[in-house]
């Protein structure tokens, strides 16, 4: 759980309305877990029965397949120890800009915000390339990390530093900057400052933004694919090549199990760390807690962070940018032209409207699905802030949601496959799998940030209304919701990134052919010639300026007060 | 609060409620011959053809016009991932498809497919105008469609700025002249990886040797020795590493097809001599093309005169300019850039696909033994 403030759920008790509050959590509970015990558990338990259990007989010799085999010990500790640390690298060159976006105020501070969740968009392959051109020797820098552990922890990073800069920032930004100063004026020396007061208000937001970046880092596919070169691979690369390149199910369902258990487990630890040691203070406004660069720390905080970002994300991008304009007669937008060139009219040709149609339009479903379910499921865990006995059945609801992050898009994609086959659920080759595919994985997202919005509600102003004689669907309507509106705004904007960029299980799915703007950049890459590569960097220079300017948009809805993304 | 969650179920049973196409009768009665006198058949009653494919189809839209105009048909193309992943996707679903027709598994998994049970039994009329060369299953069930090499290509420019020779051989690649500019892809994750790896094997041999000895292995351990890129994708090999035409790499050798060249070409007066790439024909491995009628379809005559409508002149025709590759039918013209700057692969190596569905796992743990 990101509770900012968990304390409050032991705050106030009011023993009269706790058997009724739990039967309504249960309630609310039921369609998001109904959701994803339909899309998520079945289609995974199918898919690992068919494995091991082939023709009705168990067959569990996979078991002690993969366990004496030393290259998948090998595999399983890569993957470890390679998420482990892409996730520590993530949280310490990220907490730097998450402080200045919490603290201070600068030109073009609103646009970075919305600009940050624009690598989390892009397709792997995409930003693969680019990077080799800057990192894989011949290219920009000269420098040849390709195929080292090294290239993998740098896109870790590149993909995952949104995450916890938008999750820690927005949280830090609505801690009293007071509090820290005091500490200073008493003689604290800066790290003591962070240590003893900033650190104890913001490490449960870390938690959640690193156990998001753990479970991406450790499921990842395409960059160990592409950087890590032969000699690394994941867990999940092993189980795409068991399933869809060899049929080797029984080994993928246990490699699946490995994979599931390892989640499981990492999930409750940092639900418990969340748990100990969380304080209640009182919450500012963003506003209230930023000020001007006036000491020259501050204006350095300010530059190493652009400096870093220049760097990390503004080289490869902007070489992106750079190829799509530049056509074999110079500089222009031919590729861009190019996009509208349906080559003789080919089955194959995207209208680029349409693709951007495609995306949107698969994006709001997934979003809608998404915020609904979130809601119901980020109401179940926070409850009213008044029952304590229900908090293991608030982390049990928040790890479930969470599995799904953890587990290869392979094995739910193929699992689609064999369940959905038959009335009322003949699904798999429907085009609704494609935004239930992608609510799937934007639910934690929103989960994530309604429950600190929740949270942060002051249980008393609930009280006051029922004492009044409201009904606690009316206490919802015009306590909650006003509050909690902007968070939803907020987890909006992710919910659409995550569609938008979003493009695996899908991938999988034998479906009529609907493409999205990823699906466009890939078929375009998947031909030779200027034109084709041209194409698909301009393809993703407009899915770039679409995701700036979507989360612009949804940005301007930003709560003034609650801790958001 | 509770509206919303019973707006959220609502939304996953309509999901159910909308999905469900209607399922026709299904029958794995052998379908008689379609055609008649020569000509597409046309459906009485409006019909839906699902044709599953993999994410490289194409066809010209108003050439499927055609078909759809002829015969009633509505098709709906369904792309699902690369080669591999669509074929094993179907025989999860062997029996109770997804689609009624299957196009673009080549002899690779060809073995698997019919081993699988995947397909029923047509025989095209139009298969007598097929160059027999590609007919590989006397079972009936396989359709050839088209056919390409995938062969190693070079980066002309970077070969002719250096004045180095550049090799026309398996041998001329282990050369020390040619160290560290060769880049091919892994042959477990992408087809013309492995292509280039039985090509490798059909022509070193040394297949049915199970020790890391085995000849072609010597081979790759040369080219290991010196300095080969191996990458998991044609897309990172070819734009990533391959520094010829649009590849934005610094290595002038890639394993890509033959067909590639003309994709290089903006300028079809450009002399073959000047191209930007070119293509070392004896490193070429012939790969086929196949489709099938899917065991289980819910429109196996429908299929089945998809089948002969992918063997007539106008697909035929329009399979290189769409998804590069040639067609099998004999006499089919080629477009002009195809039959300018393609090199002709007379003798491409080979394999028996039999051997390739018996060996392939292991041949694969082979070569990954020695570069893992």
């Amino acid at each position: 759980m990101v509770g900012a403030l968990p304390l409050m759920d032991a705050a106030f008790e009011s023993r009269g309305g706790t058997h009724r509050s739990s039967v309504w959590r249960l309630l609310a509970a039921t369609p998001p877990l109904a959701f994803l015990g339909v899309f998520f558990v079945w289609p995974v338990f199918a898919i690992l029965l068919r494995g091991l259990r082939p023709n009705g007989v168990w067959n569990l010799a996979a078991f002690s397949d993969v366990f004496s085999d030393p290259a998948m010990r090998r595999v399983l500790w890569f993957t470890l120890w390679e998420s482990i640390a892409s996730t520590v690298l993530c949280v310490i060159v990220a907490l730097p800009a998450a402080a200045m976006f919490a603290r201070l105020r600068f030109r073009g501070k609103r646009l970075l915000w919305s600009a940050l969740l624009v690598p989390f968009v892009l397709p792997t392959v995409v930003v693969a390339v680019s990077m080799l051109g800057v990192i894989g020797g011949g290219g920009l820098t000269g420098v040849n990390l390709n195929g080292t552990v090294w290239a993998i922890l740098i896109a870790h990073v590149f993909f995952n530093y949104a995450v916890v800069v938008r999750t820690v920032g927005a949280t830090w930004s609505t801690i009293d900057p007071r509090l820290e100063e005091s500490a200073r004026i008493l003689g604290a020396a800066p790290w003591r400052v962070f240590a003893d007061i900033t650190w104890p208000l913001i490490r449960s937001s870390v938690a959640a933004a690193a156990s998001i970046v753990f479970l991406f880092s450790f499921t990842s596919f395409g960059i160990v694919l592409i950087l890590g070169g032969l000699s690394h691979r994941t867990l999940e690369v092993e189980i795409y090549d068991q399933t869809a390149k060899f049929l080797h199910l029984d080994i993928a369902a246990v490699l699946a199990i490995v994979q599931l258990v390892v989640v499981v487990a990492i999930l409750i630890w940092f639900g418990r760390s969340q748990r100990r040691r969380s304080v209640l203070v009182n919450q500012r406004s963003a506003s209230e807690t930023e000020q001007s660069a006036v000491t020259s720390s501050q204006r350095w905080l300010i530059r190493s962070n652009l400096l870093f970002m220049t760097v990390l994300f503004g080289i490869p991008l902007g070489l992106l940018v750079v190829r799509s304009f530049s056509t074999p007669s110079g500089w222009g937008f031919g590729f861009y032209q190019a996009l509208t060139d349906s080559r003789g009219g080919s089955t194959s040709f995207v209208p680029p409207i349409d693709a951007v149609g495609n995306s949107l339009l698969f994006a709001l479903m997934a979003t809608v699905v998404a915020l609904a379910l979130g809601l119901c499921a980020a109401w179940a865990i926070v409850g009213n802030g008044s029952d304590v006995s229900n908090s293991r059945f608030s982390r049990w609801t928040d790890t479930a949601l969470m599995i799904p992050l953890g587990t290869s898009a392979v094995t739910v994609g193929f699992g689609f496959l064999i369940v959905f086959d038959e009335p009322p659920l003949n699904l798999r080759s429907s085009l609704w799998l494609i935004p239930i595919a992608h609510a799937i994985v934007a639910l934690p997202f929103v989960v994530r940030l309604l429950v600190p919005g929740l949270r942060s509600i002051d249980p008393r102003l609930r009280e006051a209304a029922s004492i009044l004689g409201a009904s606690p669907r009316r206490v919802w309507w015009t306590i909650d919701v006003p509050i909690v509106g902007r968070a939803l705004a907020a987890a909006a904007g992710f919910a659409f990134a995550v569609s938008l960029g979003e493009f695996g299980a899908t991938a999988f799915l034998a479906r009529p052919d609907r493409p999205t703007m990823p699906i466009a950049i890939y078929r375009a890459l998947g031909r030779p010639g200027d034109y084709n590569f041209g194409q698909a960097m301009a393809m993703s220079t407009i899915l770039m300026v679409l995701t700036i300017v979507v989360i612009t948009v949804i940005d301007r809805f930003r709560p003034a007060g609650v801790s958001e993304f | 609060m509770k509206r919303l969650c019973v707006v959220a179920l609502a939304f996953a049973v309509l999901a159910g409620a909308c999905g469900s196409s209607g399922s026709s009768t299904k029958s794995d009665a052998k379908v008689g011959p379609v055609l008649v006198n020569d000509a597409l058949p046309h459906f009485d009653n409006p019909v839906t053809l699902r044709v599953l494919t993999h994410d490289s189809f194409a066809v010209t839209q108003s050439v499927l016009d055609e078909f759809e105009a002829a015969t009633n048909v509505r098709v709906e193309l369904m792309p699902s991932g690369d080669a591999v992943a669509m074929t094993n996707a179907a025989i999860l679903t062997a029996g109770n498809p997804v689609a009624d027709l299957i196009f673009g598994f080549d002899e690779n998994l060809l073995g698997s497919v019919l081993e699988n049970n995947l397909l029923q039994e047509y025989t095209p009329q139009r298969l007598s105008t097929v160059d027999p060369s590609y007919v590989l299953d006397s079972s009936g069930m396989a359709t050839p469609i088209d056919h390409g090499d995938v062969c190693v290509n070079f980066d002309r420019v970077a070969f002719t700025k250096s004045a180095t020779q550049i090799p026309t051989t398996f041998d001329g690649l282990t050369e020390s002249s040619m160290m560290k500019k060769f880049v091919v892809e892994d042959p477990s994750t992408s087809t013309p990886g492995l292509a280039f790896m039985l090509a490798t094997i059909a022509k070193l041999g040394g297949g049915d040797d199970t020790s890391a000895n085995a000849k072609w292995l010597s081979y790759w351990k040369q080219l290991k020795g010196n300095g080969v890129s191996v990458v998991d994708s044609w897309e990172t090999a070819y734009y990533g590493s391959f520094s010829g035409g649009s590849g934005k790499g610094d290595r002038p050798l890639v394993v890509s097809y033959a067909s590639s060249p003309p994709a290089e070409v903006q300028d079809i007066s450009l002399a073959v001599e000047s191209s930007p790439t070119g293509v070392i024909t004896d490193t070429c491995y012939r790969q086929t093309e196949f489709a099938g009628i899917l065991r289980g379809a819910a429109n196996p005559r429908a299929a089945a005169a998809f089948l002969e409508f992918m063997l007539g002149s106008s697909f035929q025709a329009d399979v290189p300019g769409q998804m590069y590759v040639y067609p099998v039918v004999t006499g089919t013209q080629l477009p002009d850039t195809f039959a300018k700057y393609t090199a002709a692969v007379s003798n491409p190596l080979s394999l028996p696909f039999a051997d390739v569905a018996a060996n392939r796992d292991r041949w694969i743990a082979q070569w990954s033994a020695l570069f893992r």
